[in-house]
């Protein structure tokens, strides 16, 4: 037979990590596809193992069930409704031992043998209200007017909640009035059903554990339950509710001996079922939302949306808990059989696969984009084989090479590495060293030296405020008669300037009058259009704005202050004074 | 294979989606097209939720909403929750009030908006709401530790103990011990406090951060064996525990073992390069370890990263001090003195640098304030007492030295265990002698010994002091610890979270908070 998968492994490695060949890659696949929605298995009893990939389509139409051989897409079909899961298993002890195909959808699951539909399961319906089959029976007889039902199944809805509710009595209660003629008399005839939705997928062998052995569907509902059904005659062997919606099943055991369903739920619990199991409590809570299970022998690991991956047992306690660099988007369990080697892939948002053989990290395989869907298992001939579907859909296929041995526990407890770097103390310079001994020769004079200096400064500072208070050099008027406020702004690259001078009265009700600006500056730096400016009057509350162009008169790229004056006529010291230091100039004059 | 002459479509696949959704069971002849169901997409929407890939998730939501016209519950939750997760939090809270509309009698949606009234710091109403919650629920523990949260927050301490006490009943976890721990210390009750962690500690033996949190409380009790034991834990699970690190440094230096509280920092300075605690101690380390100049850089760099830290100045001013560098060590121990104005010890050391700055007047103020402000610390009597005989002021270095016996006493009868430096002692029955003998012929010669014991009883005393910094450690945590209210934004700007965990990490943020400022409260004295 043809085997095109196993001529084709190429010999270029992925980003350093060399126990993978990458064996296929196609970025145009356009799967949009998860973990629980990939199986492999050999369809057809040739030995030679196909991969089934449920894909999502554009996740409104276009939803397919592929089959790949090798690197080619072998068949495909139309699926009505979305996915939810695909598992294969035997249903039946006839020769050829070729497994079936199911695909949970909504609230069916379609059975597909030799890739060809061969069975549609429904499930079961759930009980519905009896005043609202009531009510419709009398719509269906027109036995009452439509006005009255709608109100008639709003009261139930309030009584049994939404959920509560049929499909039909749901989509009633949201139609716009025109439209409910017609969907009544659309609708009225076929039965009135309440349904529910399949949210995961997993098999459970029926009475013997060899790996050829049949095998039942085990499926979680919306509704909070958990089927299992029986592989011939599709019915319900055993049912039970649990507390919350089931999210992810690891299941193990014999049906007809001992059999232990671990339902994750979306209320962040683990969720135990036995055979005889009649009420269930959470076994373990996560307080964060399960990513993805899987079960190593007698352990489950969960990996988390906080970014952990946890070990629990099965009677719920918790072994080991690691942090992982990114948020994990799905795991997957890695058996290797020939080696007895069982780990876990993690796949994460940095675009990484990261492989955990207990809670130590063995290897890292890089990708370009991020895993959303991730098998390992026997594809075509070859027994490990890793198979992967990015974000983008493309697909990209891996085989662990035969020599490739992963080296366990290569973590030693011992002192953090951090422990042997040397601290940072910053260094100090020889001049450090000579100010100390300088200091200590002679602190006396220079700790009096500074005393003296400190009194110094402080009798400057105390001096100069009190003659900036005398003559009035501050932008706010200190005198309670003629409370005025001045600020004043320059604009302009150079040479030529404008000054805007702003002033308010800020008494309450007394107007000031007959005062005037007054400029003071170098004439030798700066040439002002204006050097006096008349204020006659300041209403009080109000801000005054005048302006003046200033030139500067020298290219040397000097700059001086300007002090702006508010001066009464009568007076010679100005009420308030604003010192103005002037950009450098940066223009050119124009020429 | 009973079923079979019912449903097989014989053709092959897209035979099987021409004939969709007809029941086969159903003889039609005017068949209505099957209704989808409204919760059919949920569990795409959770898967995507919980794998962070929001984008794909609220286009998913619009287009579901869209299709129900906003009556499906599931869809509009996790829009509440990717809200919520992004900081819309008032947004959230609206969508949720919808689902609990749809479905008033899940309680989730109660728990939900509850957590976002907490989030918005509405805890009168949250918790409210978490009672509502609970008349649906009485078994869920998570609710009730939530609401003891509320409780906390309005200061309602008794409702909030009770409410931790009942969800530890319903389900022992750590978060609840935490905060019933929590309670009992804003109420002062450090023995009820450290009794609840030794519980949780009990019950999971190997959270380094409650080990932590135990190991601080026992020293703030100055039980330091036992705080050193679970400190010693919390790093055996966690070598890189920061807080540990840095509080079982701080014993170790207590006890002059600098070499190994060393190569611990050296752990804690690859994790926080810029800890102000951290190079504070670092820096006494090394001045334990006579390497005075490593030692100023590290106290600079320090007190660069928290120039208003009064400790880190009065280290300096100590060290300075040893460095015979007098001037700079009375800078820092004015700027030191500015920020603390009641310390006496600070006024002792700055009396000393007075002292040899030849400015006995104002070092004898400076002694005056210090005996004003310490009633129990006998090195500053003592040291008074070197003063007033170095400056021939003999009646009043007689009286410092009788006060300085009265609380050498006083001391020991308190604490018999208490360790009284030796070289305290030596220089109290030198100076004793010296009283004694001493007339004024004699003092001539005595006089310059007495310069240099007189610094080193100082230094010697201000080595030990885990003692004065310990009892100080008060104060300066209330400047962080009085403002609740900026922890509390902190902790609302942290919030963003996944859903269900969603206390614990509120918790942890203020935790460290709070830690945090403990920790610089014992350690950063020494």
């Amino acid at each position: 037979m043809e085997d095109k998968f196993r001529d084709k492994p190429q010999k270029s490695q992925s980003d350093g990590d060399s126990k993978w060949l990458d064996a296929h890659s196609d970025p145009l696949a356009a799967l949009y596809s998860f973990t629980q929605c990939m199986t492999l298995a050999d369809l057809h009893g040739d030995g030679e193992h196909k991969l089934v990939i449920a894909d999502l389509g554009t996740g409104a139409y276009n939803m397919k069930l592929k089959v790949y051989k090798g690197t080619s897409l072998m068949s495909e079909n139309t699926i009505i409704d979305l996915p939810t899961g695909v598992v294969t298993f035997l249903m039946d002890t006839d020769e050829p031992r070729t497994p079936a195909i199911a695909v949970a959808s909504g609230s069916y699951i379609y059975i597909y043998k030799n890739i060809r539909p061969y069975f549609k399961f429904t499930l079961p319906p759930l009980p519905v209200n009896a005043t609202e089959k009531d009510i419709w029976d009398q719509v269906r007889e027109d036995k009452i007017d439509i006005k009255t039902v709608k109100e008639l199944l709003d009261g139930i809805r309030s009584e049994v909640t939404e959920s509560g509710l049929t499909t039909r009595t749901q989509r009633f209660l949201m139609l716009a009035p025109g439209d409910v003629e017609e969907f009544v008399s659309q609708h009225k005839h076929s039965p009135l059903k309440r349904q529910t939705v399949i949210t995961c997928l997993d098999t459970l062998r029926k009475s013997m554990a060899d790996d050829d052995a049949v095998s039942c569907l085990v499926l979680g509902s919306e509704n909070r339950e958990i089927y299992v059904l029986d592989p011939e005659a599709f019915t319900v062997l055993s049912m039970l509710q649990i507390p919350s919606v089931p999210v992810f099943l690891s299941v193990s055991g014999l049906f007809d001996v001992e059999f232990r369903i671990i339902a994750a739920c979306r209320d962040g619990n683990l969720y135990t079922v036995k055979r005889d199991t009649t009420v269930v409590k959470p076994s373990a809570e996560l307080n964060t939302q399960p990513v993805g299970m899987v079960r190593i022998n007698k352990n489950v690991v969960v990996g988390c949306m906080d970014q952990t991956l946890r070990c629990y047992t099965t009677k719920g306690k918790k072994l080991w808990t690691v942090q992982t660099p990114a948020p994990i988007t799905t795991i997957e369990l890695m058996d290797h059989q020939r080696h007895g080697f069982k780990a876990v892939l993690v796949a994460l948002t940095n675009c990484q696969v990261h492989l955990y053989k207990d809670k130590y990290l063995v290897n890292v395989i890089t990708t370009d984009s991020v895993i959303t869907g991730m098998k390992f298992g026997r594809y075509g001939r070859e027994d490990s084989t890793l198979i992967m579907i990015n974000k983008g859909g493309g697909l990209l296929i891996k085989i662990l090479k035969r020599t490739a041995q992963f080296e366990e526990g290569a973590m030693v407890a011992g002192p953090p590495p951090a422990q042997a770097l040397k601290l940072n103390v910053p260094k100090k310079t020889k001049l450090f060293v000579d100010q100390t001994m300088r200091e200590r020769e002679s602190s006396v004079v220079m700790h009096r030296m500074f005393q003296h200096d400190l009194y110094r400064l402080r009798l400057n500072t105390a001096k100069s405020y009190v003659s900036s208070l005398e003559s009035s050099l501050n932008p706010i008027s200190s005198s309670l008669s003629e409370p005025v406020k001045l600020s004043a702004q320059v604009q302009g690259m150079g040479p030529s300037f404008r000054m805007n001078i702003q002033l308010t009265n800020t008494s309450k009700s007394t107007p000031s009058r007959n005062w005037f600006l007054s400029f003071q500056y170098s004439e030798a730096i700066y040439k002002l259009e204006k050097y006096y400016i008349p204020v006659s009057i300041l209403l009080p509350g109000l801000t005054y704005s005048f302006e003046t162009r200033i030139e500067c008169l020298t290219d040397k790229g000097i700059s001086d202050q300007i002090k702006v004056m508010l001066i009464k006529e009568d007076s010679t010291i100005p009420v308030i004074t604003a010192v103005i230091s002037m950009p450098v100039s940066e223009g050119q004059e124009l020429a | 294979m009973d079923p079979e002459s019912a449903s097989i479509s014989s053709s092959n696949g897209p035979g099987l989606a021409s004939a969709p959704s007809a029941p086969p069971s159903q003889p039609v002849i005017k068949k209505a097209p099957e209704l989808p169901l409204i919760e059919r997409r949920n569990w795409l929407i959770h898967l995507h939720y919980v794998r962070r890939e929001y984008d794909a998730c609220k286009a998913l939501i619009r287009e579901q909403l869209a299709e129900t016209h906003s009556m499906c519950e599931y869809a509009l939750y996790v829009q509440g929750l990717i809200m919520r997760g992004e900081g819309q939090v008032q947004e959230s809270l609206e969508v949720f009030q919808t689902c609990s509309l749809i479905n008033p009698k899940n309680p989730d949606y109660l728990k939900q908006i509850g957590r976002s009234l907490f989030l918005l710091a509405r805890h009168k109403s949250a918790s409210e709401i978490y009672s509502e919650a609970l008349k649906l629920d009485d078994s869920d523990w998570k609710t009730h530790h939530n609401q003891g949260i509320c409780w906390m927050y309005l200061k309602e301490l008794g409702k909030a103990k009770e409410s931790f006490k009942k969800a530890l009943h319903l389900h022992r976890n750590e978060k609840s011990f935490v905060m019933l721990g929590k309670v009992f210390l804003q109420e002062n009750d450090l023995n009820m406090a450290i009794d609840v962690y030794r519980r949780a500690v009990e019950y999971s033996s190997e959270n380094p951060e409650l080990l932590t949190a135990l190991g601080l409380l026992y020293m703030k009790v100055e039980s330091y064996q036992k705080a050193f034991e679970h400190l010693g834990n919390a790093l055996t699970y966690e070598p890189t525990n920061f807080e540990a690190i840095l509080a079982a440094g701080s014993i170790m230096q207590m006890h002059r073992d600098h070499d190994v509280a060393l190569t611990k920092y050296r752990i804690a300075a690859a994790h926080a390069p810029e800890s102000v605690p951290l190079w504070n101690n670092i820096g006494m380390c090394f001045f334990g370890k006579k390497k005075y100049v490593a030692a100023i850089s590290c106290l600079k760099r320090a007190n660069y990263l928290a120039p208003f830290e009064w400790k880190i100045l009065y280290n300096l001013g100590l060290v300075h001090l040893t460095m015979q560098q007098y001037a700079s060590s009375f800078h820092f121990l004015s700027a030191a003195i500015n920020l603390r104005p009641r310390m006496s010890q600070l006024y002792m050391l700055l009396a000393i640098a007075l002292t040899h700055l030849e400015d006995p007047e104002n070092a004898k103020q400076a002694y005056e304030q210090a005996v004003e402000f310490d009633q129990t610390d006998p090195a500053i009597p003592l040291n008074y007492c070197v003063f007033c005989y170095n400056n021939d002021l003999r009646p009043l270095a007689v009286k410092q030295l009788t006060s300085f016996e009265q609380r050498l006493n006083a001391m020991r009868q308190k604490n018999s265990m208490a360790q009284i430096d030796k070289e305290l002692l030596e220089v109290a029955a030198k100076i004793w002698r010296a009283l004694q003998v001493g007339d004024s012929s004699s003092a001539e010669s005595t006089k310059s010994p007495f310069v240099d014991t007189q610094l080193s009883a100082v230094a010697s005393q201000t080595q030990t002091p885990p003692k004065d910094p310990a009892t100080d450690a008060e104060s300066p945590r209330q400047p962080a610890a009085v403002s609740p209210q900026s922890n509390e934004m902190a902790a609302v700007d942290n919030a963003p979270s996944p859903p269900v965990n969603d206390p614990a990490i509120l918790d942890k943020a203020e935790e460290a908070r709070q830690r945090a400022t403990m920790r610089q409260a014992l350690l950063s004295g020494d």
